[in-house]
């Protein structure tokens, strides 16, 4: 029962269905209509780490279903088929040494269970797909979005904010907030993740990646390379701050052009 | 007997086992040397996992950390878990088609010998300060030596290890493909070929092409290391402050694009054996024909041809745009589901089976499950948005080693399967049984808890503490894995001895041909010549032969009329090989000892460890300089000796050959290297176009000197085609017996072909020197990445040039002596390496000189 | 001796394509009409590649399969340039 609720729960939140037969601006309306009337800030914006949970959950339930059943089916026909001693004498024709190899019957059934699995990956595949989708189009839809570029250096993650102000270790983002980051490297390539947040990409010297979030709780997420890129890898960590927005703004206001570097782990 | 032992001394012996051109001896080879590098690999992964017990670096330095993990990637999937499937694709393909041998016995050898000697260059690496530590993926700029920490000779070897290793497996792929077109028992069509020796067609396929663009890859990556090009490094960074930028813009994305290209087929290259095991052993031991026969080898048809196009799965993270990522999601996902198929199809096979759990069949329904738990998890990474999460985390880790191990768990079945036919003793199948269980246990207790903890970023032995449980498990589960491996070890070691007599068939209803003959079987593999003629598998004698030969010759083919005219082939290939096989009639048992193999392969092994010597166009020190000279000298020594050596492999009377019946075998091999060799000067001209695209295809002009201009090129462009005609020229005067004509034409084509060359020295010498206010320094290989892509794309191609010179000046004269009159084979073969370096050149003129 | 006659033809074409090539750079083309002129030359390449393939290699004279083993090679390496520098695009 939590399974069903669960899944119709995502096919609710879910505006994509809507966008494929709305345009993207009915759909937008209609949902921020539905929501609370105007879009206010990015706190109702399904977040890369809403996007990814609710998928993941779908998968992993399907995925375990699937190997379950498909696991339990092969060990009970290797049982069953079993050699037993003493069996009557049977009808199977049973190939020869010497012989030209051929196949056995059983096509039909072959195609049946060929068909159940590609319809199962094919509509999981395509109901992804229209996240995907939502997951690369959907910064633009916000243009009072903030945008962070970051660099990845052996071994510590530089921010550079809006108005030149440039961190090493500490990234501060005002709590529901489309936050879109911009990300190269020094040096060699790195990859930027912050697990809890969802958010991830690489860090490759000469071009420029993208990836956002949203934080909705104001806290502290750590953000690790995911990519190896030294001796210093295992450590090249850094802090996302969450901050209430007006703390931030205060925060903020303090910054200019200038270098600041935060305790970074060794 | 001793004639049917081809010169060769007995097993016993230690100097067989270098000498031996035998497929057989050459596929138990194998099969020792990959577990020698699976305990080497292996020791390394239980030292991390050691590591891993808790979070943080008590066992391992940082460094070492990060070497342990590089080598143990690159040893398991290059020098462990192909060269063990290809041990026994050695073994049992020729047996399971009905040849004596592989088409080319001594060049057999010799990919053999440059792989063992390439994972030795790659273990030499660990002692030369320290080995690559930047992961199996080697992924760029953290691969060139301007990242990696106080020097890069190790580093640097182990490249070159690699390159050794593509060498070897080049050679390999060119065999197979010949012996498997050309080879096979009458009346054994492509599709009657049993599933393992399909499996191997398929994998051979996709490592003819997959491996070369590895090797532009390598070689482009050997050169930014040796002579200091620029390909992989877009700035180089020193304490935080950029000192050195080179326009290079796409350096790490083309190593990556590189790297997966191969990289993904690569994952189906090391599966696709699997495969095969499993559905052999299915069937043998449910004593069931496979369900869907056709079906299972048109997926496989399908997957390999489509493994080309699904790389860019491994770059969804980069700045690829969407397009590009939802083609490739697409693909993934297609490709998928042929797997489905098979699975399925394994499965069904059991349905009405008499099912033995004999251990072979223990290890490869074990390694059915564990597939599908790898396949199950591979979905989750084609669904884009997950992979965004998952990339560079233990999921993936977990992943590939449920697929890549999981195929392994067959092959140690297979190891089981055959053992009895390669050694005549019958394994402990109590001990047996005992090795799955822990096997099989430690497996899931390893790598399991990897989709639990799937949180931990890959590569780090610093993790969360709430995971460290999780380790804790994998850890034990890995030690248990180990322990299985000593139960195989000795099992299978003991009952050398211990072993009750296999018999020729330990297995019922097993129907392949190796099943047919005595174990092990005899050196010329059949007691007659095997047939399939009557629809099932029959031995013909000597006097039936040539009863078939002289009564129906047109029996012997399905790929058309045998006697038509082969357009300027020199008679039909039927003709060809029975005149062989009667003339060479008393040779037939003639020597089949060869120490040039091994010579050439020891002679690689010096020459790449001096290589490494030199960095970035220096060398380091003269014992270096000396291993480089040495080792040239006894390669190319060697190399001659072969060449000189008397040695005959003759082509049975009568085979299936569709659909290169009119390809004589040496033709048809050079035709598959030079597709090989297409991928990879295609990669070459590939990368730098990528280069370019990136940099801005026209202002990519800033990046080039005004004295690089077209007329050095276009006059190298009418030499070449000059010599090119002036070979056909030489085949033409050859065929009708004219020496002086042939030996003209030839002293014509290298006189060209030198001129070229010397041509191209001037002009580089040119360039290297100019003084212009853009280039006040000259325009040399590092100047920038458009001189790195100049000079070593046209000088991968005068490396051809030159090659062919040497074969070009050997043929002269033999020439001059006589040779060739009548039978211009050899020319012509030649030829078509020329024609080929010619063709390049057609391109690489615009390319480089106009555009 | 008509195949000798064909090859030298060939010969000639080859050598008349190749001087094509630099008389557009020559010409100045390049920097009238770039494209145009890429198209152009690329495609003198490709017909005199198939020249040398088809005649001098003799692959119209050899079984299809030979063809379609080379082209499988073209076909990769293509497929590989092709995509890699779409992707950034
Ligand atoms: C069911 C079919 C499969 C699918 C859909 C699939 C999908 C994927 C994807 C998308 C990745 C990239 C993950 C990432 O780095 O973000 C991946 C990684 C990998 N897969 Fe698979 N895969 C499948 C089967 C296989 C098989 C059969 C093998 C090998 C026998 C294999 C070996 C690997 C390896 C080695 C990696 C990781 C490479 C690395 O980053 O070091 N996969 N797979
Ligand atoms: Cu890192
Ligand atoms: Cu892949």
């Amino acid at each position: 029962m939590f399974y069903v609720n669960k899944l119709r729960d995502i096919c609710y939140r879910n505006d994509f269905y809507l966008s494929l037969l709305l345009t993207k601006d009915m759909a937008g309306s209609w949902l921020g209509a539905h929501i609370d009337g105007v879009l206010l800030h990015a706190g109702d914006v399904r977040a890369p780490a809403d996007v990814f949970g609710d998928i993941y959950q779908v998968f992993l339930i399907l995925g375990t279903l699937v190997g379950v059943v498909v696991i339990a089916y092969t060990l009970y026909n290797s049982y069953k088929y079993r050699a037993q001693d003493g069996a009557a004498p049977e009808s199977v024709d049973r190939p020869s040494l010497g012989e030209l190899p051929t196949s056995g019957g059983g096509g039909r059934k072959l195609f049946l269970s060929f068909s159940i699995s590609a319809i199962i990956v094919l509509s999981l595949i395509g109901w992804t797909y229209t996240t995907l989708l939502y997951v690369e189009n959907e910064p633009a839809q916000h243009e009072d979005r903030m945008d962070v570029d970051v660099v990845g250096h052996r071994f510590s993650w530089e921010f550079v904010y809006p108005n030149g102000h440039s961190a090493t270790g500490t990234l501060r983002v005002p709590k529901n907030e489309l936050v879109q980051l911009h990300l190269t490297s020094n040096d060699v390539f790195h990859n930027f993740g912050v697990p809890e947040l969802r958010v991830k990409a690489d860090a490759i010297p000469g071009q420029t990646t993208t990836a956002w979030f949203v934080g909705k709780e104001t806290g502290e997420y750590a953000a690790h390379c995911y990519e190896l890129c030294g001796s210093g890898h295992s450590y090249m960590d850094a802090t996302v701050v969450v901050m209430e927005r007006d703390a931030y703004r205060e925060w903020y206001n303090t910054t200019s052009g200038g270098n600041e570097t935060e305790a970074v782990k060794p | 007997m001793s004639s049917h032992e081809h010169g060769l001394p007995p097993k016993s012996s230690i100097s067989r086992w270098f000498l031996t051109t035998n497929h057989k001896d050459v596929g138990i080879l194998y099969i020792v040397t990959a577990l020698f590098f699976l305990v080497f690999g292996g020791v390394l992964a239980l030292l991390f996992r050691i590591e891993l017990w808790e979070p943080g670096a008590q066992v391992l330095s940082e460094l070492s950390y990060n070497q342990s993990v590089s080598a143990h990637g690159l040893l398991m999937v290059f020098w462990f878990i192909s060269p063990f499937a290809f041990g026994f694709a050695n073994y049992v393909v020729p047996l399971q088609m009905g040849a004596e041998d592989l088409a080319f016995p001594r060049l057999n050898a010799l990919s053999y010998w440059l792989y063992l000697f390439s994972g030795l260059l790659f273990g030499v690496s660990f002692f030369q300060g320290s080995t690559f530590a930047g992961g199996w993926t080697m992924y760029a700029p953290l691969n060139v030596p301007a990242y990696i920490p106080d020097g890069a000779l190790g580093a640097t070897t182990a490249v070159l290890a690699l390159v050794m290793f593509v060498a070897s497996v080049t050679v390999s792929s060119v065999n197979f493909l010949t012996t498997m077109y050309r080879m096979r028992a009458e009346g054994l069509r492509m599709r009657d070929l049993p599933i393992f020796s399909v499996s191997i067609l398929l994998t051979v396929w996709m490592m003819l092409f997959a491996f070369a663009a590895l090797l532009a890859a390598l070689m482009i990556l050997s050169a930014d290391h040796i002579i200091g090009t620029k390909y992989f490094v877009y700035q180089i960074t020193q304490s935080g402050a950029v000192t050195r930028t080179v326009g290079n813009e796409a350096a790490s994305l083309l190593w990556a694009h590189l790297f997966w290209f191969f990289g993904h087929p690569e994952v189906y290259i090391v599966f696709f054996p699997a495969l095969g095991v499993m559905a052999e052993t299915f069937q043998t031991f449910a004593g069931r024909r496979l369900v869907g026969r056709k079906w299972f080898i048109l997926s496989m048809v399908l997957v390999a041809l489509q493994s080309f196009m699904v790389w860019m799965h491994h770059m969804f993270l980069t700045n690829i745009n969407l397009t590009i990522k939802t083609v490739f999601m697409a693909t993934t996902i297609g490709i998928s589901l042929p797997f489905d198929l098979m699975m399925f199809s394994l499965i069904y096979t059991l349905i009405k089976g008499k099912v033995r759990f004999k251990t072979p069949f223990l290890f490869t329904l074990g390694s059915v499950i564990l597939f599908i738990v790898g396949g199950i998890t591979g979905v989750f990474l084609g669904a884009v948005v997950l992979d965004y999460q998952f990339r560079g985390t233990y999921w993936v880790v977990a992943h590939f080693h449920y697929v890549m191990v999981g195929g392994a768990t067959a092959l140690f079945g297979g190891l089981y399967y055959w053992y009895p036919k390669m050694t005549g003793k019958m394994y402990d199948e109590f001990l047996g049984k005992v090795n799955f269980a822990m096997y099989f246990v430690g497996f899931n207790l390893l790598y399991f808890p990897m989709f639990v903890a799937w949180e931990t970023p890959r590569r780090v032995f610093e993790y969360e503490a709430g995971l460290t449980v999780w380790h804790q498990i994998a850890t034990i589960g890995g030690l248990l894995l180990g322990a299985s491996f000593l139960v195989m070890f000795y099992n299978l070691f003991v009952s050398l001895w211990r072993g009750a007599d296999a018999g020729d068939t330990p297995w019922e209803y097993a129907t392949s041909a190796e099943w047919a003959v005595s174990s092990p079987p005899p050196m010329d593999n059949f007691p007659g010549l095997p047939s399939y003629r009557d629809g099932s598998l029959s031995f013909l004698s000597e006097s039936a032969v040539a009863a078939r030969l002289r009564g129906d010759g047109t029996a012997s083919t399905d790929g058309g009329d045998p006697t038509a005219d082969g357009g300027v082939a020199t008679g039909t290939a039927l003709d060809t090989a029975t005149e062989t096989h009667l003339e060479t009639e008393d040779v037939e048992h003639a020597d089949h000892a060869s120490i040039w193999p091994f010579a050439v392969g020891l002679g690689a092994f010096l020459t790449m460890l001096g290589l490494s010597g030199v960095q970035q166009g220096t060398i380091v020190g003269t014992e270096y300089a000396a291993l480089l000279g040495v080792g040239g000298v006894v390669t190319f020594g060697s190399l001659v000796a072969m060449t000189r050596e008397p040695f005959h492999a003759p082509e049975a009377a009568l085979a299936e050959r569709f659909p290169y019946a009119d390809v004589e075998k040496l033709k048809l091999g050079m035709w598959v290297f030079l597709a090989s060799d297409v991928v990879l000067f295609g990669a070459f001209i590939g990368s730098h176009a990528f280069i370019r695209v990136a940099h801005g295809w026209r202002e990519w002009h800033n990046l080039i000197p005004a004295e690089h201009v077209t007329m050095p090129g276009l006059i190298n462009t009418y030499l070449l085609l000059t010599s090119s005609f002036l070979v056909v020229l030489a085949m033409v005067a050859a065929k009708k017996g004219s020496r002086r004509g042939t030996v003209l034409s030839l002293v014509g084509t290298l006189a060209l072909g030198i001129g070229f060359l010397v041509n191209k020295a001037l002009e580089w010498q040119h360039l290297f020197h100019v003084h212009s206010e853009a280039f006040p320094q000259g325009w040399d290989l590092s100047t920038n990445v458009a001189s790195s892509t100049f000079y070593l794309t046209t000088g991968l191609h005068g490396a051809h040039v030159a090659v062919g010179l040497v074969i070009c000046a050997y043929m002269t004269i033999r020439a001059w002596n006589g040779a060739y009159q009548g039978d211009p084979d050899a020319i012509e073969y030649f030829g078509l390496y020329w024609h080929f370096v010619d063709i390049v050149w057609l391109f690489l003129f615009p390319l480089f000189y106009i555009l | 001796m008509t195949r000798t006659k064909l090859y030298v033809g060939i010969y000639v074409v080859l050598f008349a394509f190749a001087t094509v090539q630099a008389l557009v750079e020559f010409a100045g083309f390049l920097e009238s009409a770039y494209w145009e002129a890429f198209a152009a030359i690329m495609v003198l390449s490709a017909i005199k590649a198939v020249l040398v393939a088809a005649y001098y290699q003799h692959l119209r004279w050899e079984p299809r399969s030979v063809s379609y083993l080379v082209a499988g090679g073209l076909v990769a390496a293509t497929a590989l340039t092709g995509a890699a520098a779409f992707s950034i695009l």
